[in-house]
């Protein structure tokens, strides 16, 4: 327990100190959907399918959302540098906005 | 002037109605000794042509045409057929639609035998009679085997026997017929009382009959898929002017009648077998959304649909509406996910209203009437059912907000999340440069 306990306090003392500033506001905004993702499942378990396209396409936004914001941690991290060179992070950031365009205009498409 | 000839004219037409019937005989004693019964062919407008069951000009079909819609072989005792006709020919013919009337008796030869076991009968062997020891006709000659059956054993089918309590008791002396059990399309129209039993009458029983009781079918019938009809008659005394005129008495009991059921029951029998009786049609079939008059192009998910369909029978000649109140329909994809029985109108229209399932697809309205004695009526309609378009589906359910608003709300989660990252990379930058 005591070794757990150290292992977290090392993991969260490190976060704190080595992680940048950009990624943790990243993984702010992704906590964020993952528990607005978590509510509407829970919502979902209780209430029934019924209106199942809107559930899907609720869902399933969040769901894409996360994915594209992992994406942009990885191609904006500094440690990921020799991964994608020749993508610098605002191209990141841009390709980013793209297709959360896209996916939005498809999920109100979908949401009915 | 003209008149006679317009008559004339009329009488040939009607003469032709129902068609050319071949008729095959051991001899020509038959065509005296059966005259009832082809006389009330005749009468009935059937072209008769008598020929001997070996002549060597028989031939059943000419360049591709048959030259007979029917064919009746009373010729129990033939070899082989002469001409070209042969247990192939035979069968190609009822293949094609021709309907055949068999008469075999004690002594069937075995090209007939050969024929019964194509359309799915057994004749017993050579030689053997059905014997009942207890029903058995006063003029019987001490073997028992001058029968008589009471009504009650006929196949319980109206349109082929006629109606069976109006009929007197029938005499039959002739084999026994085994009927195919597992062939659901043969049908026996007679059948021997339980004590009776299919054996040659002047030998000692040393091997189990073939055919005991009520399994030992006298007159067995068959409708094939394509609707021709093929009856065989383990006796040909069934159909003769003797048995058609005698007086029946049973030996015990009181099965007695001044005249024998026989004729009633061939003649109907022959009604059925050349389609004079139970023949159904397809008039027309109808299919629309309610309160509309023409079929769409498509359907709808959920829509409420009429179908109607237009059955007829053949009636003397003519083709009249067909009542029944059995009908059913069913709306099917790959399996039926409606089936409704047709209510029946007026003029034999069948109608049914019914709502498609909530399942999308290429449906068809199946009519599958099939009952014994009358042809199969099979009609399939074709229709696609579509889901609901784009337009169509419920807004603003209530029990969604909450995905709405997840969606919105990751809009704005990255609105916010955009402007901030921004930002900070400013931020970061200047501290780099710091």
């Amino acid at each position: 327990m005591a070794q757990i306990n150290a292992v977290l306090s090392k993991f969260y003392n490190d976060y704190m100190s080595k992680t940048s500033k950009k990624l943790k506001v990243i993984d702010a905004y992704l906590f964020y959907i993952l528990l607005t993702g978590i509510i509407q499942f829970a919502y979902c378990v209780l209430v029934g399918t019924f209106p199942f396209n809107s559930f899907l396409s609720g869902f399933i936004s969040t769901v894409s959302c996360f994915v594209l914001g992992v994406c942009l941690r990885l191609q904006v991290n500094p440690e990921n540098k020799n991964q994608f060179h020749g993508i610098s992070p605002e191209r990141g950031f841009a390709d980013f906005i793209f297709a959360h365009a896209i996916l939005h205009l498809v999920v109100m498409n979908f949401i009915g | 002037m003209k008149n006679p000839i317009i008559l004339i004219f009329a009488f040939i037409v009607a003469a032709k109605a129902q068609g050319n019937t071949l008729v095959l005989l051991d001899n020509q004693v038959i065509k005296e000794t059966h005259s009832i019964f082809f006389k009330s062919l005749q009468d009935r407008g059937y072209t008769l042509t008598f020929k001997i069951a070996d002549d060597s000009s028989l031939v059943l079909s000419k360049y591709g045409e048959y030259l007979y819609e029917n064919l009746i072989i009373f010729a129990p005792s033939v070899i082989e057929f002469g001409g070209n006709l042969n247990v192939d020919t035979i069968t190609q013919f009822i293949d094609n639609g021709g309907n055949v009337l068999v008469a075999g008796s004690e002594s069937t030869g075995d090209i007939l035998r050969e024929l019964a076991s194509e359309v799915g009968f057994e004749v017993d062997e050579e030689g053997a009679f059905v014997i009942d020891h207890l029903n058995y006709d006063s003029s019987d000659e001490g073997q028992h085997t001058k029968l008589v059956v009471s009504s009650e054993n006929l196949i319980d089918a109206p349109v082929i026997v006629g109606i069976k309590k109006n009929i007197a008791p029938i005499l039959y002396q002739g084999t026994g017929i085994l009927a195919d059990s597992e062939n659901p399309l043969v049908l026996p129209l007679l059948t021997a009382d339980s004590t009776a039993y299919s054996y040659q009458p002047d030998q000692a029983i040393k091997e189990y009959p073939h055919a005991i009781g009520k399994d030992t079918v006298l007159i067995a019938g068959l409708q094939a898929r394509n609707n021709a009809r093929i009856v065989f008659s383990g006796s040909l005394s069934f159909f003769s002017d003797e048995y058609f005129t005698s007086p029946v008495e049973k030996v015990s009991g009181d099965l007695k009648s001044a005249k024998s059921g026989n004729e009633d029951v061939a003649v109907a029998i022959s009604q059925w077998v050349f389609k004079e009786h139970g023949r159904l049609r397809v008039k027309a079939v109808q299919h629309h959304k309610a309160g509309e008059n023409a079929p769409p192009h498509d359907y709808t998910i959920m829509d409420d649909v009429v179908y109607k369909i237009g059955i007829e029978i053949y009636d003397n000649g003519k083709w009249k509406p067909f009542s029944a109140n059995d009908v059913q329909l069913e709306f099917v994809r790959i399996d039926p996910f409606v089936r409704t029985t047709l209510k029946s109108n007026a003029n034999g229209v069948y109608e049914a209203k019914f709502k498609i399932p909530d399942v999308y697809g290429v449906y068809q309205f199946k009519v599958d009437y099939d009952r014994v004695g009358f042809t199969r009526l099979y009609s399939t309609t074709q229709v696609s059912v579509r889901p609901l378009q784009h337009t169509q589906y419920e807004r603003f359910i209530d029990s969604a907000y909450p995905y709405y608003t997840s969606a919105f709300s990751m809009m704005l989660g990255l609105f916010v999340f955009s402007i901030v990252f921004l930002h900070m990379k400013d931020d970061e930058k200047k501290s780099k440069n710091e």
